[in-house]
């Protein structure tokens, strides 16, 4: 049942990974004054939307790890800051790539850069606390870890806010600020991402398990 | 209750007695710290900067870099003497040795900042004319030395557990630290030019900081400290 649920959602990814991309660029209008450095918005915010989701499944499994102890549980933990971290790095690329020629600045120091690269700190922090070799007590260490470093996101953001913010506000309490295609390509590829994070967060599980697995066989075995 | 506080003084004396009488660590710390301002301030001497605008940066930074050295000692010494297990088994609880240990590192700043403070004011020649707030700037320095001294503890207790772990510490600290970073650079700054009035949040966001990364330790240090 498994298998046919992850091979169903990979046949998903092989039509919507193009779809989205046809989306972006023809469906889409090129934006009046940016031109088509608009399109990397769609990356940009897809990615830095994983970024988030995957630091919250982080939150939350460490907690359930703690709690209960499923190795299980501490594999999804670790695979969903390996992708968060891969996520996040995109955030951080394309979003230079779109500033240089609209703001004129690569980097500058707002709430939500300012966020994002603590986010890839910590996330990076994480995955060495996790280690390569995961003990017990790295497993349940990092798990404290990752709870503590889900309480800062937010006090990083609103310090940084209280100093500056220029950041463009694209959602907010007054809707979205989008044109009506350009909102179905936003809303296409943030779908498309979530899906995509999550057949990767099923594989990447699977192969730590797999790992496991053959770990305890080789001690077994030497025995 | 009572009971409770007298066991967290009397580890936070027997760490504090071990500190000031082994002296070595200490003694890295404040050099290690004298030699960053100075290396600091002469640097930016050397290309004509306003090193007094980045007095409050210089002097964080290196707060932050010399609390390194200053906490990785607080669990590592307990470790490595093999004495993590009886310490664990005389307080019977590990708030008790979190917060003992947290109030030793925050009096192992506060020495060291009262040494390296004058150096830095010396090196910089900050110049204040008349308008420096040292209410403020002294309450920068309390607020600062104790969120530095609670994040460090919590990260110290989860770094010496893992061997290999140890070089993590100051990767795993300084992300958690940049909140406060910003509010404490913020208000020392205020304080050199004599702005109470424009931090006042700052100090209340600080200190709700401060209790917050006392406070979630506390709760989490049994799974931290755990067989």
């Amino acid at each position: 049942m498994k298998q046919i649920r992850s091979s169903i959602l990979f046949w998903v990814l092989v039509v919507l990974l193009p779809l989205n991309i046809y989306i972006i660029f023809d469906y889409a209008p090129v934006e009046k004054t940016m031109g088509i450095v608009q399109k990397v918005f769609y990356f940009h915010v897809a990615s830095a939307w994983i970024g988030l989701l995957a630091f919250v499944v982080v939150f939350v499994s460490s907690i359930w790890y703690l709690w209960r102890r499923h190795h299980r549980i501490n594999n999804v933990a670790l695979a969903s800051a390996e992708i968060g971290t891969i996520f996040i790095s995109c955030t951080l690329l394309t979003g230079p790539l779109w500033a240089y020629p609209i703001w004129n600045t690569w980097w500058t120091w707002d709430p939500r850069l300012t966020t994002t690269l603590v986010l890839w700190f910590m996330y990076v922090a994480y995955i060495a606390l996790q280690g390569g070799g995961a003990t017990e007590s790295r497993k349940r260490l990092a798990a404290v870890y990752g709870i503590i470093a889900f309480i800062n996101v937010p006090l990083v953001f609103f310090s940084a806010r209280w100093w500056r913010s220029i950041h463009p506000i694209v959602v907010s309490e007054e809707g979205i600020g989008l044109a009506p295609k350009m909102r179905i390509a936003m809303f296409v590829s943030l779908a498309t991402f979530s899906l995509l994070y999550a057949y990767l967060l099923h594989l990447r599980v699977k192969t730590l398990e797999l790992q496991e697995r053959i770990k305890m066989l080789r001690a077994e075995a030497g025995r | 209750m009572p009971n409770y506080w007298r066991k967290v003084f009397l580890v936070y004396h027997k760490d504090i007695r071990d500190e000031f009488r082994t002296f070595d660590n200490l003694l890295a710390t404040l050099i290690f710290g004298a030699m960053l301002v100075f290396i600091f301030s002469f640097a930016f001497q050397l290309v004509e900067l306003q090193s007094q605008q980045a007095f409050p940066a210089v002097l964080w930074v290196s707060v932050f870099f010399s609390s390194m050295l200053a906490i990785q000692r607080s669990f590592a010494k307990e470790k490595d003497n093999g004495s993590l297990d009886a310490l664990l088994l005389a307080t019977g609880d590990r708030g008790i040795i979190f917060l003992a240990k947290f109030l030793c590192n925050f009096t192992v700043l506060v020495v060291f900042e009262l040494v390296v403070v004058p150096l830095l004011w010396m090196f910089i020649g900050v110049n204040t004319v008349g308008s420096f707030d040292i209410a403020l700037f002294i309450a920068s320095l309390v607020l600062g030395s104790w969120g530095l001294a609670a994040i460090g503890t919590m990260l110290n207790g989860i770094t010496i557990q893992v061997p290999s772990a140890r070089l993590l510490f100051p990767i795993l600290m300084f992300p958690l630290l940049i909140p406060l970073l910003i509010g404490v650079i913020l208000c020392s700054h205020a304080a050199l030019v004599g702005d109470r009035a424009s931090v006042l949040g700052w100090l209340y966001a600080l200190l709700a900081f401060d209790l917050l990364f006392t406070l979630v330790p506390l709760v989490l240090f049994d799974y931290v400290l755990e067989g």
